[in-house]
Order: C-alpha cells, then sequence, then structure tokens
C-alpha cells in the first residue's frame, strides 16, 4: 500500500444539470456546482481553502469562482486538460494536502461543450474558421483529421484487425453504458438500445458509429477532498482515496502513431503503479468507471488496467457483464456515451455516491442509503460496492486513474 | 488556388526541409548521423541517442497501410465535399510511420497491410501534401 492509502477521502459532489444549451456562462455553472458540492458535504466557503480545475481553453478560472462565493484560498490551479485530469487532479490534491498547502481543496470543471467550444474545434453555429496547421497540428490538420472520432478511429481499427474483435464488441459497451442511464434521472439518453441499434447507426469515422461517440453537453460538476479526520465531522459517509496514476504516458505519447502498438494505452503502464498503490487486485473491484469518450476507449482500458487480458475484451464483454447486478458494472450513471460529457469528472462523482450507498436514482429514501434493488422500479445502487476504479484517458498515450473505497454496501 | 480551404501546414525550422522537398516532389525524413536510426516527425534531436547531428535524406516513398479510419462525416467546411475520405498510417519500408491521406482508390477498397506509394499532391503555389496511393 501506498503512504497516504486512505489518509484523504471525497467529502462532497455537486454538479448541474446536463444542458444542451445551458445559456449560461461557465462560471455561473461553476458556481453553481461547488455550492452544491459544499451542501453535499456540510462545509461553508469559509471551509475550503484550496481550488483546482482543468480546461480546454473554455472555462472560467479558481480565481473567479472563489471570489463569486466568497472562497479565500490558500493554493489554486487551473490547469489544462480534458480526460485524464479529474484523477490526476485527485492525485494532485493528496500530495497539496499532505504538504499542508491547504487543508480542503475543490476540483471542478466547467464546460459549455456543446453550445459553446466544441472537441475537434468545431463552432457551434456552423463551420469553424480557418484553422493553423501549427506545431504538431502540422502534420494531422490538412488531412481533414479533426477530431477526437477520427483520431481514435484510427486506434480502433487496428485493435479490431490484431484482436480479432468486432465492432459488437463495441456495442456491448454501448448496451451497457445506456441501460445504467435508463437507471438515472440525470442522463440525457434514457431510452435502451440493443446491440441491434448499435450496428444500424450511421457511421462517424469508420470504424466507430454514432452509437459508439460520447455526447456533447454543458455542464460543471465538482469534488471536494479533505483528510480523513476532518471527513468523520461531515455530512456523508467518506470515501476513501487508497491510489491512483496521475497522467501515466506510453513512450512518445505526441506521436503516438509511431508506437510499435498504437492501441497498446496508457493504462499498460500504470496499473501496476495504480494496485501497488491501493494494496488490491482488480478481483477486489466491484465497480469502475472506464472513460466512455467512445465504446473503444472502454473497451481497450478493460485489457490496459488488466481486467482482462489482452486482445480479451471481445470476450469479457459479452453477457452484459459490464452490466449492473453483473460481475463488473461499469459507468453506472451512463457515462459520457449517455449521462452526458464532463471530460471524466461526473464518472468520478457515480464511483463516489455508489460507495456512500447513496445513488441518486428513483427510490424515495435515496438519500438515506435505503434501496430497493429494484431496477424495474429504477434502482440504480450496486448492493456490493466497495472498491471503485477510476479509469480516466486522455488519448491513446495518456491515462489517469484513482481506487476509492466506501464503508457502506 | 486561392481558394484552397483546408487547412495549410505551417513549416517550423525543424521541418522546413521536409516541406520544401515535397514540394520539389522528394519525400524526404532525418536520419541520425551518429546511430542511424530513421526519425519522422521532423525534430532537433534524435530520440535514440540525443545526437544533434540529424541529416536529410531521400527515402523510397514505399510504404504500407499501419491503420487508418474511413471519415464519413465532415467536421471541417474545407473537408464538406470530400466525405467519404481515408486518414491513414503508413509505414514507410524505412520504418517511420507518416499519418496522411489515401487517394486512387475507393475507401472501402483500403486495407491494412496495403502497400502504398508516395503521391505529390501541389494544393496551393507554395505548399505540396504527401499523400500515399495504391502501390
Amino acid at each position: 500500500m501506498g503512504n497516504l492509502t486512505d489518509k484523504y477521502c471525497i467529502v462532497g459532489v455537486g454538479e448541474t444539470p446536463h444542458m444542451r444549451p445551458s445559456n449560461r456562462t461557465t462560471l455561473s455553472m461553476a458556481c453553481e456546482a461547488v455550492k452544491k458540492a459544499m451542501a453535499n458535504a456540510g462545509l461553508e466557503p469559509r471551509d475550503i481553502d484550496g481550488m483546482t480545475s482543468y480546461q480546454a481553453g473554455d472555462s472560467t478560472s479558481s480565481n473567479h469562482v472563489a471570489t463569486a462565493l466568497g472562497i479565500r484560498l490558500n493554493y489554486s490551479l487551473d490547469i489544462f486538460g480534458g480526460g485524464s485530469s479529474t484523477e490526476a487532479l485527485i492525485a494532485h490534491a493528496v500530495g497539496l494536502l499532505e504538504g499542508g498547502y491547504c487543508k480542503t481543496i475543490v476540483i471542478f470543471r466547467s464546460m459549455n461543450g456543446r453550445s459553446g467550444r466544441r472537441m475537434g474545434g468545431q463552432a457551434p453555429s456552423g463551420p469553424v474558421p480557418p484553422t493553423q496547421a501549427a506545431g504538431d497540428q502540422q502534420f494531422y490538420m490538412h488531412w481533414g483529421w479533426t477530431t477526437p472520432a477520427q483520431w481514435f478511429g484510427m486506434s480502433a481499427m487496428r485493435y479490431l484487425r490484431d484482436s480479432g474483435a468486432t465492432t459488437k464488441t463495441f456495442a456491448e459497451v454501448a448496451v451497457a453504458h445506456r441501460y445504467h442511464a435508463s437507471l438515472n434521472p440525470k442522463a440525457i439518453m434514457r431510452a435502451p438500445i440493443t446491440i441491434e441499434d448499435h450496428q444500424r447507426s450511421r457511421w462517424v469515422s469508420k470504424p466507430l458509429r454514432l452509437l459508439d461517440c460520447c455526447l456533447e453537453t454543458d455542464v460543471s460538476a465538482a469534488i471536494i477532498i479533505t483528510s480523513r479526520e476532518r471527513a468523520f465531522d461531515l455530512k456523508q459517509p467518506p470515501v476513501f482515496i487508497m491510489g491512483g496514476t496521475a497522467r501515466t504516458m506510453a513512450p512518445s505519447p505526441a506521436w503516438n502513431y509511431s508506437r510499435p502498438e498504437i492501441h497498446y494505452v496508457a493504462g499498460n503502464y500504470g496499473r501496476n503503479r495504480l494496485f501497488g498503490m491501493a494494496g488490491i487486485s482488480q478481483k477486489d473491484v466491484d465497480i469502475i468507471s472506464c472513460y466512455d469518450a467512445f465504446t473503444f476507449t472502454t473497451t481497450i482500458q478493460l485489457e490496459a488496467y488488466g481486467f482482462c487480458g489482452k486482445g480479451e475484451a471481445k470476450d469479457f464483454v459479452k453477457g452484459g457483464r459490464l452490466q449492473i447486478d453483473h460481475e463488473l458494472p461499469s459507468n453506472l450513471s451512463g457515462g459520457h456515451l449517455s449521462e452526458g460529457y464532463t471530460h471524466g469528472i461526473s464518472m468520478v462523482i457515480e464511483n463516489v455516491r455508489q460507495l456512500r450507498h447513496r445513488a441518486d436514482d428513483a427510490c424515495p429514501r435515496w438519500e438515506e442509503g435505503i434501496h430497493t434493488y429494484d431496477r424495474k422500479a429504477g434502482c440504480r445502487q450496486v448492493k456490493k460496492a466497495r472498491i471503485a476504479a477510476c479509469l480516466g484517458w486522455g488519448t491513446e498515450a495518456t491515462s489517469s486513474s484513482a481506487i476509492l473505497r466506501g464503508i457502506i454496501g | 488556388m486561392p481558394d484552397y480551404k483546408k487547412p495549410l501546414p505551417h513549416p517550423t525550422p525543424a521541418s522546413r526541409p521536409f516541406w520544401e522537398a515535397a514540394k520539389r516532389h522528394e519525400l524526404q525524413i532525418q536520419r541520425c548521423t551518429k546511430c542511424s536510426a530513421h526519425i519522422f516527425y521532423p525534430r532537433e534531436l534524435c530520440p535514440e541517442c540525443l545526437a544533434p547531428d540529424l541529416q536529410w535524406i531521400k527515402v523510397s516513398g514505399k510504404g504500407s497501410v499501419y491503420s487508418f479510419t474511413i471519415a464519413q462525416q465532415a467536421t471541417h467546411h474545407g473537408f464538406a465535399e470530400e466525405v467519404p475520405y481515408v486518414i491513414a498510417i503508413v509505414e514507410l519500408d524505412e520504418g517511420p510511420r507518416l499519418t496522411t491521406n489515401i487517394t486512387g482508390c475507393k475507401p472501402e477498397a483500403v486495407r491494412i497491410g496495403m502497400p502504398v506509394v508516395a503521391s505529390f499532391d501541389d494544393v496551393t503555389p507554395e505548399m505540396t501534401l504527401v499523400k500515399f496511393r495504391p502501390a
């Protein structure tokens, strides 16, 4: 186990609705998310003295949010990045708290991911302005290689060829995450889908179809971390941080396409650190959030983080294994494929709720941790959810992760 | 072609020889004078041995498709009339991999492992792109 395993806890979570469009500023949404996370933890603005966020040139910053909410910070930092940032900032927070830089820290993401800046740079109202293919982009942009579906489509194509998987493997992921969204009142896409629905959906960038792609949403979400001693006095059952990795990289991360296998992703390099620090094995994990920018990213990370062997995901995902009440429920909120798109933080929030035994589902007494486990009645709570693995993804060559532990269930 | 609507590369000091060679319809990549590694993308230090002495050499332009994706939906206005089009990684016979478009065949005909050869597309008076077509 790591020196700091179980020493720091996630004590508060909160978010705005997933909107398309929000008609709000990223500052307005961030304030709502942070205020809700404080209320969720039972903390006041004066209790918060650290704040970090991540963004892609599309958000507000910690100093604005702190000003609007009357928070005086001893530490703040706004970093650049999308997926893989949440777990990296959790690791960062643990280091800051241990070092005494601050006592209680907020991590937030706020983005108008649909109505503002969209991934790949497409403007909301239509065509993008002429884009400079400068720096690394001088070898990408002019090929019409401009969006994540095209970048990861390239790795997905080679993966299918090398592993013998088919796009039905991807379909299993889409179906599982959508089923979970059907149990999540907050999710945008709640109508269950079948393998056939997936196979019939239109191509976006072969081998990825529409139902392989995540949503684009306007949303803000926040989590609060503090020491376990403080956590015991707060409102919610504590969720302990057992271990993690922070933007672990494969070799040649800026030119992934030269690596011997472009789908041998960063998680392969991080998994022993992750499980070693947490002091557990994959078999101890009850639930996962496996980053689903695309169905492919979930698929490949099951292998990378060792939940199945290399090339074995095609068999592993069969029979609904990733669905609730099965062996390894994945993305219980519906994930980015079906709940909404936050660059990862909403997946961590769902795991926190599950570990507290307080999934915000249709059960009348969920806030007290009392659930029916009746899926037909809309219960989303996993019965035994003690350990969650959060498996973030930035690119094929960049990944962050965290293992969290609850004490209920 | 003043109405060329797609993004154009902006060469850096390190990459300028690549683009100047393309304009002469030559495919050039770097080779380390110390350890003989072939290198792409263009850079200032050999990633194998950190030697700064990289020389530009002409290569055959022959290779094979390592992977590809078929863009079915335009995500940039300059490509609106092109879909579907093929974006690919080509592994040169000399080893390094380039990103490119595959032209000269139907998108559905492209296969991993397919032999391809470089072709040169003079998209503006100043800029030539290195694409690949079936060999």
